[in-house]
Protein backbone atom coordinates (compact mmCIF):
# COMPACT_ATOMS: atom_id res chain seq x y z
CA UNK A 1 0.00 0.00 0.00
CA UNK A 2 3.00 2.58 0.45
CA UNK A 3 3.22 3.31 -2.77
CA UNK A 4 -0.32 4.39 -3.43
CA UNK A 5 -0.31 7.91 -3.74
CA UNK A 6 -1.60 10.09 -0.73
CA UNK A 7 -4.21 12.35 -2.23
CA UNK A 8 -7.39 11.84 0.20
CA UNK A 9 -7.85 15.51 0.53
CA UNK A 10 -8.51 16.11 -3.18
CA UNK A 11 -11.28 12.88 -3.18
CA UNK A 12 -12.80 14.47 -0.14
CA UNK A 13 -12.83 18.38 -1.50
CA UNK A 14 -14.36 17.02 -4.11
CA UNK A 15 -17.32 14.63 -2.12
CA UNK A 16 -17.65 17.71 0.30
CA UNK A 17 -18.25 20.01 -3.15
CA UNK A 18 -20.97 18.05 -4.93
CA UNK A 19 -22.66 17.40 -1.42
CA UNK A 20 -22.74 21.31 -0.86
CA UNK A 21 -23.54 22.33 -4.91
CA UNK A 22 -26.91 19.50 -4.69
CA UNK A 23 -27.93 20.25 -1.56
CA UNK A 24 -27.99 23.69 -1.65
CA UNK A 25 -29.92 23.47 -5.33
CA UNK A 26 -32.45 21.00 -3.42
CA UNK A 27 -32.83 23.96 -0.41
CA UNK A 28 -33.36 26.12 -3.77
CA UNK A 29 -36.13 24.48 -5.20
CA UNK A 30 -38.07 23.41 -1.72
CA UNK A 31 -38.15 27.45 -0.69
CA UNK A 32 -39.17 28.29 -4.04
CA UNK A 33 -41.98 25.51 -4.64
CA UNK A 34 -42.94 26.92 -1.05
CA UNK A 35 -43.15 30.72 -2.24
CA UNK A 36 -45.00 29.81 -5.47
CA UNK B 1 -50.54 13.79 -4.28
CA UNK B 2 -48.94 17.31 -6.20
CA UNK B 3 -46.06 17.58 -8.36
CA UNK B 4 -44.30 19.14 -6.50
CA UNK B 5 -44.59 16.70 -3.49
CA UNK B 6 -44.09 13.97 -5.76
CA UNK B 7 -41.06 15.85 -6.93
CA UNK B 8 -39.96 16.46 -3.54
CA UNK B 9 -40.15 13.15 -2.00
CA UNK B 10 -38.33 11.72 -4.70
CA UNK B 11 -35.85 14.08 -4.15
CA UNK B 12 -35.37 13.14 -0.44
CA UNK B 13 -35.34 9.46 -1.51
CA UNK B 14 -32.32 10.57 -4.36
CA UNK B 15 -30.50 12.28 -1.72
CA UNK B 16 -31.00 9.42 0.87
CA UNK B 17 -29.23 7.42 -1.98
CA UNK B 18 -26.86 9.64 -2.77
CA UNK B 19 -25.48 9.32 1.37
CA UNK B 20 -25.34 5.59 0.56
CA UNK B 21 -23.39 6.07 -2.27
CA UNK B 22 -20.97 7.92 -0.27
CA UNK B 23 -20.64 5.17 2.19
CA UNK B 24 -20.32 2.30 -0.48
CA UNK B 25 -17.60 4.47 -2.52
CA UNK B 26 -15.70 5.60 0.35
CA UNK B 27 -15.93 2.85 2.71
CA UNK B 28 -16.92 -0.51 1.10
CA UNK B 29 -15.33 0.23 -2.51
CA UNK B 30 -11.47 -0.38 -3.09
CA UNK B 31 -9.03 1.66 -4.04
CA UNK B 32 -7.58 2.20 -7.60
CA UNK B 33 -3.35 1.47 -6.38
CA UNK B 34 -1.63 4.26 -9.47
CA UNK B 35 -4.05 6.85 -8.67
CA UNK B 36 -5.05 6.61 -5.06
CA UNK B 37 -8.20 7.79 -3.28
CA UNK B 38 -8.49 10.55 -6.09
CA UNK B 39 -9.66 7.92 -8.10
CA UNK B 40 -13.04 7.76 -6.45
CA UNK B 41 -14.17 11.11 -7.87
CA UNK B 42 -14.89 8.97 -10.80
CA UNK B 43 -18.08 7.97 -9.08
CA UNK B 44 -19.60 11.40 -9.11
CA UNK B 45 -17.66 12.94 -11.88
CA UNK B 46 -19.36 10.73 -14.41
CA UNK B 47 -22.49 10.44 -13.45
CA UNK B 48 -22.67 14.11 -13.21
CA UNK B 49 -21.11 13.94 -17.00
CA UNK B 50 -23.53 11.68 -18.25
CA UNK B 51 -26.60 13.80 -16.51
CA UNK B 52 -25.22 16.88 -17.70
CA UNK B 53 -24.79 15.79 -21.47
CA UNK B 54 -28.63 13.98 -21.16
CA UNK B 55 -30.36 17.33 -19.99
CA UNK B 56 -28.85 18.96 -22.48
CA UNK B 57 -30.48 16.52 -25.58
CA UNK B 58 -33.51 16.61 -23.94
CA UNK B 59 -33.64 20.26 -24.10
CA UNK B 60 -32.94 19.73 -27.37
CA UNK B 61 -35.32 17.22 -28.00
CA UNK B 62 -38.33 19.12 -26.11
CA UNK B 63 -37.41 22.34 -28.45
CA UNK B 64 -37.49 20.56 -31.22
CA UNK B 65 -41.27 19.07 -30.65
CA UNK B 66 -42.26 22.88 -29.22
CA UNK B 67 -41.43 24.38 -32.49
CA UNK B 68 -43.66 22.07 -34.16
CA UNK B 69 -46.22 21.35 -31.48
CA UNK B 70 -46.26 24.56 -29.56
CA UNK B 71 -46.98 22.54 -26.60
CA UNK B 72 -46.56 24.88 -23.08
CA UNK B 73 -45.65 21.59 -21.41
CA UNK B 74 -42.25 20.97 -23.31
CA UNK B 75 -41.30 24.38 -23.34
CA UNK B 76 -41.78 23.95 -19.37
CA UNK B 77 -39.96 20.74 -19.28
CA UNK B 78 -36.73 22.14 -21.47
CA UNK B 79 -36.62 25.01 -18.91
CA UNK B 80 -36.78 22.34 -15.88
CA UNK B 81 -33.97 19.82 -17.94
CA UNK B 82 -31.84 23.55 -18.25
CA UNK B 83 -31.68 24.37 -14.95
CA UNK B 84 -30.89 20.96 -13.45
CA UNK B 85 -28.42 20.17 -16.52
CA UNK B 86 -26.47 23.38 -15.53
CA UNK B 87 -26.45 22.41 -11.82
CA UNK B 88 -25.19 19.09 -13.09
CA UNK B 89 -22.81 20.86 -15.17
CA UNK B 90 -21.48 22.99 -12.26
CA UNK B 91 -20.15 20.04 -9.94
CA UNK B 92 -18.34 18.27 -13.56
CA UNK B 93 -16.13 21.43 -13.61
CA UNK B 94 -15.90 21.46 -9.97
CA UNK B 95 -14.85 18.21 -9.69
CA UNK B 96 -12.97 17.45 -12.78
CA UNK B 97 -10.52 19.84 -11.60
CA UNK B 98 -10.41 19.02 -8.78
CA UNK B 99 -9.71 15.17 -9.89
CA UNK B 100 -6.87 16.41 -12.39
CA UNK B 101 -4.73 18.34 -10.04
CA UNK B 102 -3.36 15.24 -8.51
CA UNK B 103 -3.34 13.04 -11.54
CA UNK B 104 -2.20 15.40 -14.30
CA UNK B 105 -0.62 17.84 -12.19
CA UNK B 106 -2.53 20.88 -13.65
CA UNK B 107 -6.35 21.86 -12.33
CA UNK B 108 -7.07 22.88 -15.76
CA UNK B 109 -6.37 22.21 -19.90
CA UNK B 110 -7.29 23.80 -22.77
CA UNK B 111 -8.07 20.07 -24.62
CA UNK B 112 -11.04 19.47 -26.89
CA UNK B 113 -13.00 17.62 -23.86
CA UNK B 114 -12.87 20.14 -21.04
CA UNK B 115 -13.17 23.03 -23.49
CA UNK B 116 -16.21 21.52 -25.28
CA UNK B 117 -17.62 20.71 -21.76
CA UNK B 118 -17.05 24.21 -20.37
CA UNK B 119 -18.41 25.52 -23.83
CA UNK B 120 -21.47 23.48 -22.78
CA UNK B 121 -21.79 25.05 -19.26
CA UNK B 122 -21.90 28.43 -21.24
CA UNK B 123 -24.83 27.33 -23.36
CA UNK B 124 -26.68 26.44 -20.36
CA UNK B 125 -26.09 29.60 -18.77
CA UNK B 126 -26.76 31.55 -22.23
CA UNK B 127 -29.78 29.56 -22.10
CA UNK B 128 -31.45 30.54 -18.73
CA UNK B 129 -29.97 33.93 -19.30
CA UNK B 130 -31.79 34.42 -22.56
CA UNK B 131 -35.42 32.73 -20.74
CA UNK B 132 -35.04 35.64 -18.30
CA UNK B 133 -34.70 38.12 -20.48
CA UNK B 134 -37.28 38.34 -23.23
CA UNK B 135 -40.52 39.07 -21.70
CA UNK B 136 -42.94 37.84 -24.42
CA UNK B 137 -43.22 34.22 -23.91
CA UNK B 138 -43.84 32.94 -27.18
CA UNK B 139 -40.52 34.60 -28.18
CA UNK B 140 -38.88 33.55 -25.16
CA UNK B 141 -39.98 30.01 -25.98
CA UNK B 142 -38.85 30.18 -29.46
CA UNK B 143 -35.09 31.50 -28.80
CA UNK B 144 -34.55 28.67 -26.14
CA UNK B 145 -35.69 26.25 -28.62
CA UNK B 146 -33.14 27.37 -31.21
CA UNK B 147 -30.53 27.34 -28.52
CA UNK B 148 -31.27 23.96 -26.69
CA UNK B 149 -31.11 22.36 -29.98
CA UNK B 150 -27.99 23.65 -30.64
CA UNK B 151 -26.67 22.72 -27.23
CA UNK B 152 -27.45 19.68 -28.45
CA UNK B 153 -25.95 19.41 -31.53
CA UNK B 154 -22.49 19.95 -28.92
CA UNK B 155 -22.96 16.58 -27.21
CA UNK B 156 -21.93 14.36 -29.49
CA UNK B 157 -18.65 16.05 -30.17
CA UNK B 158 -18.03 16.38 -26.67
CA UNK B 159 -18.25 12.54 -26.16
CA UNK B 160 -16.11 12.28 -29.32
CA UNK B 161 -13.49 14.72 -28.64
CA UNK B 162 -11.30 12.35 -27.04
CA UNK B 163 -11.27 10.30 -29.79
CA UNK B 164 -11.02 12.74 -32.32
CA UNK B 165 -8.71 15.00 -30.71
CA UNK B 166 -5.52 14.07 -28.72
CA UNK B 167 -6.10 14.87 -24.98
CA UNK B 168 -5.21 14.97 -21.28
CA UNK B 169 -8.49 13.76 -20.56
CA UNK B 170 -8.95 9.57 -20.65
CA UNK B 171 -11.10 8.09 -23.12
CA UNK B 172 -14.56 6.33 -21.75
CA UNK B 173 -13.67 3.38 -19.72
CA UNK B 174 -17.56 2.10 -19.48
CA UNK B 175 -19.59 4.34 -22.16
CA UNK B 176 -17.30 2.52 -24.90
CA UNK B 177 -18.12 -0.20 -27.76
CA UNK B 178 -16.54 -2.64 -25.79
CA UNK B 179 -17.07 -4.23 -22.38
CA UNK B 180 -16.32 -1.58 -19.02
CA UNK B 181 -12.46 -1.85 -18.06
CA UNK B 182 -13.50 -1.41 -14.52
CA UNK B 183 -13.64 -4.30 -11.80
CA UNK B 184 -17.20 -5.67 -10.91
CA UNK B 185 -16.81 -3.61 -7.49
CA UNK B 186 -15.85 -0.72 -8.61
CA UNK B 187 -18.62 -1.13 -11.80
CA UNK B 188 -21.71 -1.55 -9.16
CA UNK B 189 -20.73 1.51 -7.42
CA UNK B 190 -20.75 3.00 -10.47
CA UNK B 191 -24.09 1.88 -11.16
CA UNK B 192 -25.42 2.49 -8.66
CA UNK B 193 -24.11 6.71 -8.71
CA UNK B 194 -25.32 6.63 -11.94
CA UNK B 195 -29.22 5.80 -10.98
CA UNK B 196 -28.96 7.96 -7.98
CA UNK B 197 -28.35 10.98 -10.38
CA UNK B 198 -31.03 9.67 -12.52
CA UNK B 199 -33.22 9.84 -9.79
CA UNK B 200 -31.90 13.52 -8.49
CA UNK B 201 -32.36 14.65 -12.22
CA UNK B 202 -36.06 13.07 -12.00
CA UNK B 203 -36.44 14.85 -8.54
CA UNK B 204 -34.93 18.33 -9.19
CA UNK B 205 -36.93 18.36 -12.97
CA UNK B 206 -40.14 17.48 -11.84
CA UNK B 207 -40.25 20.43 -8.69
CA UNK B 208 -38.56 22.62 -11.37
CA UNK B 209 -41.84 21.89 -13.73
CA UNK B 210 -43.73 22.30 -10.96
CA UNK B 211 -42.93 25.53 -10.12
CA UNK B 212 -43.07 26.67 -13.55
CA UNK B 213 -46.32 25.62 -13.72
CA UNK B 214 -47.54 27.31 -10.62
CA UNK B 215 -46.21 30.31 -12.43
CA UNK B 216 -48.20 29.49 -15.85
CA UNK B 217 -51.15 28.95 -14.00
CA UNK B 218 -50.98 33.01 -12.36
CA UNK B 219 -50.45 33.85 -15.57
CA UNK B 220 -46.78 34.73 -15.88
CA UNK B 221 -45.46 33.49 -18.68
CA UNK B 222 -46.93 30.28 -20.52
CA UNK B 223 -45.82 30.33 -24.08
CA UNK B 224 -49.76 29.17 -24.55
CA UNK B 225 -51.16 31.87 -23.10
CA UNK B 226 -49.94 34.29 -25.83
Amino acid sequence: MSDVPQNAGYMVAAYVVTAVILVAYAVSLYRRTNQS
Amino acid sequence: MSLTQKGRWITVVALGCLAAVYVRALAFTPLERLQGPAQKIFYLHVPAAIWTEAAMVLVGLAGIFYLFLKDPRLDRFAEASAEVGTVFATVVLTTGPIWGKPIWGTWWTWDARLTSTLLLFFLYVGYLLVRGAVRDAGLRARYAAVLGICGMCLVPFIHMSVYLFRTLHPQPIILKPSAPSLPSTMLATWLFSLATFTLLYVGFVTQRYALSLARDARGGGSPGHV
